[in-house]
């Protein structure tokens, strides 16, 4: 093992990983564009991991831009907002991309709208931030506004972050890393952010310092962003340092990104809190300055619109809620041999739909962790036929969690539960690393969690 | 001559010896660690059919006579045995068996492949089982009805439930309610019903979203007009789909008016064939024999390495 280490802990990096093509050029260079206000939103009461919120407005009730719409009592949740101004509608039930049915509220958009294009922007990133004055606030109001904000991780997981922003006497944090690698080929959403809006990262990145009582706040950057390194270092000076690492995926996964950064190995199923670690991510940071400093609630973000199946891909500053279709219209709609619309981006993300005709409907919102759409064309989601496993040992080296997929994936298919646990089925944390190198096109991931549902039900 | 004599009688002697014993040592053990065994258990294990199969929720049919002789568990838990059962269960315990009805698997869930919209390309390369296929939305449009991939059919061990045409199809007269299929269904669309007539009307949909949605999915399922709940007070909406109340069904109640103001197909009646079904493929031919296929007999997502 320690050899093991030192030849995968060199060069900021990290065991196994892989390298797929970036496909980010389509929208790195374009701009942070506003969409105008959609005509109806649709706000998930879960967005989030924990529990879901229940709902406060009555149907035909007027909401407020950044009004609280629902809120749960369990300890773990997080507040959702109105995020625009209208007349709430009668609950109704959606299906997230995750294969969630959760029940939504959809909010009819009021004629006028108290902000709108350049002023959205202004108001949520734009403008000048405090860059030194985080210590006026008590590191609890931090952590307050964060909860009250509905702030969770806007990376994908979301996972509520006031959680993150609690200081724990038994575990202290001495380091917090702004997770700036967005190792998922074709999203661009944090890179804008980071080129456009470095301030407000800063500014949210030393509140988080301040609210945990860290000591270094480190802000990791892969290397092919060269733009977004150059924007952040030269707010260097405020305090906040930037780390570059090597470009690979996934190099954004918290684990991943803890061992490239600090060198340390976080324990099989703990929290980066068990090494000292805080892990946030840049939109997330953002999004707390804003809370904090100008007291707007979680309402909008960064999606980026990408992929060969899209005509104008965009990085778009929308409302949570906004439908997928209104999303892709936006952008001009799908091209003919579009195919698939992927919520995420290609590595990671749920299918949602098999057809552009389904496509043209899809009701579905983006919530709080959807960072981008990507829509994969006919060619590539071609795949080879499913042949057996070939022994060959490819998911085994690219593995970042160092697991053996061909076992855990024979395994669910005989339902063992034994072997699924012999082989640390609960690790994997499903970056589909083993199945894009698999020659066999074998579904590894898939067939992982269904072997997570057998674990977790047996 | 008298030494081999000797060696002989030696021997027998201490086997002898040996054995008197051991049969003490047995004999005080069977004494010191008696356990006192309900002698009704093994009777009433004897009563029971010995599938195992664990539709009583115990693990085998031993444990649900313990159980039962312990008191525990009702006399009609066993789906196998059946009311029959019970009685010989009660006449043990010397004790009375309330009737129940016996209970049987419904899908709930009434579009065939072809009626899923949009219609299915061949576009889903992942694994072949429904667990796996309810983990990505791609593969159909309604995130709520029948995969048709048979997990159910893998699960059941009476033979009682197939893929027809891509939609799971309950044979009422194989089933024998043991809840193996409920269970194996990702999409939890499979309950057990009490079957208080030989056809009981069920609702074959579970999709809860708004009736446009459902309209854009599937050419069957209720669009939760509530115009079925409204004509009979043995249905209730509840959260975008009518529930029947089977605790007042009764076979002569009337469902006639909200069958006929259903606009899709979600109100059937299933269950084994009656007269009048009969009748209808009474001119039909039956094949003489069925062939097994390669299919029928080994599980296609087994074998692959």
């Amino acid at each position: 093992m320690s050899w093991f280490g030192w030849w995968s802990g060199s060069q900021n990096s990290f065991f196994g990983g892989l390298h797929p093509p970036e496909s980010k050029e389509r929208t790195a260079e374009v701009p942070i564009e506003v969409i105008p206000p959609p005509t109806e939103v649709r706000i998930a009461l879960l967005q989030h991991l924990g529990a879901a919120c229940e709902l406060l407005v009555k149907p035909r009730a007027k909401v407020q831009w950044g009004e609280v719409i629902g809120r749960s009592d369990q300890f773990i949740s997080a507040p959702v907002h109105a995020s625009l101004a209208g007349t709430a509608m009668r609950a109704t039930v959606a299906t997230l991309p995750n294969g969630r049915h959760v029940s939504v509220v959809p909010i009819q958009a009021a004629e006028s709208q108290p902000l709108a294009g350049s002023a959205l922007y202004d108001a949520l990133l734009g403008g000048t931030w405090p860059l030194d004055d985080a210590e006026q606030f008590r590191p609890h109001e931090i952590m307050d506004a964060a909860r009250e904000a509905g702030l969770v991780g806007m990376g994908g997981a979301a996972f509520p972050t006031f959680v993150k922003l609690r200081r724990q006497e038994d575990q202290p944090v001495d380091t917090v890393l702004i997770n700036g690698c967005e190792c998922e080929p074709c999203l661009t959403a944090d890179y804008r952010l980071m080129v456009e809006a470095p301030q407000p990262i800063v500014a949210g990145a030393l509140l988080v310092r301040h609210a945990l009582g860290a000591q270094r706040v480190i802000v990791c950057v892969e290397d092919n962003k060269p733009l977004a390194v150059r924007a952040l270092r030269e707010l260097e000076k405020a305090g906040v340092e930037v780390l570059v690492l090597k470009t690979k995926y996934p190099q954004g996964g918290e684990r991943q990104l803890v061992k490239a950064a600090t060198g340390r190995v976080m324990p099989g199923g703990g929290l980066p809190v068990r090494v000292g670690v805080a892990v946030l991510n840049v939109a997330t940071v953002a999004a707390l300055a804003a809370a904090v400093y100008r007291g707007r609630p979680l309402t909008h973000r960064v999606v980026s619109v990408s992929g060969g199946g899209i005509r104008q891909p965009k990085n778009l500053l929308a409302p949570v809620g906004t439908s997928y279709r209104e999303l892709i219209r936006w952008c001009g709609g799908l091209t003919p041999d579009a195919a698939r619309v992927i919520a995420g981006g290609p590595m990671m993300g749920f299918s949602i739909a098999a057809d552009d005709e389904v496509a043209e409907k899809l009701p579905t919102p983006i919530t709080k962790g959807t960072s981008g759409i990507t829509v994969l064309t006919q060619q590539e989601v071609q795949r080879a036929e499913q042949t057996a496993c070939l022994r060959c040992g490819r998911c085994v080296d690219v593995c970042p969690m160092q697991l053996v997929p061909t076992r855990l994936a024979l395994a669910a298919r005989a339902k063992q539960r034994s072997l699924l646990e012999r082989y640390h089925i609960a690790s994997c944390v499903e970056c589909g690393c083993c199945a894009y190198a698999c020659p066999a096109s074998i579904p590894l991931v898939q067939l992982i969690r269904v072997g997570k549902i057998q674990f977790q039900n047996s | 001559m008298a030494t081999a004599a000797f060696t002989l009688i030696l021997g027998a002697a201490a086997l002898l010896l040996l054995a008197v014993a051991m049969a003490c040592v047995l004999g005080w053990a069977n004494q010191a660690f008696h356990v006192e065994v309900d002698p009704r258990v093994e009777t009433l294990n004897d009563a029971l059919p010995g599938a195992n199969c664990g539709g009583c929720g115990y693990v085998g049919c031993r444990e649900y006579a313990e159980a039962v002789a312990a008191g525990q568990a009702e006399l009609t838990l066993c789906a196998p045995g059946g009311a029959s059962c019970a009685e010989q269960l009660a006449a043990i315990l010397g004790t009375e068996v309330t009737p129940s009805y016996p209970y049987r698997a419904v899908v709930h869930c009434a579009a065939r492949r072809d009626q899923r919209l949009p219609v299915p390309k061949p576009q889903y390369m992942g694994e072949r089982t429904c667990t796996a296929a309810n983990l990505v939305s791609g593969f159909q449009g309604c995130t709520y009805g029948c995969l048709g991939l048979g997990d159910c059919v893998r699960a059941c061990v009476y033979d009682a439930i197939h893929t027809v045409e891509g939609l799971a199809t309950v044979d009422y007269d194989a089933c024998i309610g043991c809840k193996a299929c409920a269970e194996a269904c990702p999409r939890n669309i499979i309950s057990m019903v009490p079957f208080k007539a030989e056809r009981m009307l069920v609702v074959a949909c579970s999709n809860r979203d708004s009736g446009p949605a459902v309209k854009a999915v599937c050419p069957v399922g209720c669009i939760s007009c509530s115009l079925c709940a409204k004509k009979s007070e043995r249905m209730q909406m509840d959260n975008g789909l009518p529930v029947i109340d089977y605790d007042h069904y009764q076979e002569e109640c009337d469902f006639a008016e909200s069958i006929e103001k259903c606009r899709r197909e979600s109100l059937v009646f299933v269950g084994k064939p009656g007269s009048k079904e009969l009748e209808q493929v009474a001119d039909e031919e039956l094949p003489a024999r069925i062939e097994a296929a390669f299919h029928t007999t080994v599980d296609e997502t087994d074998w692959r390495g």
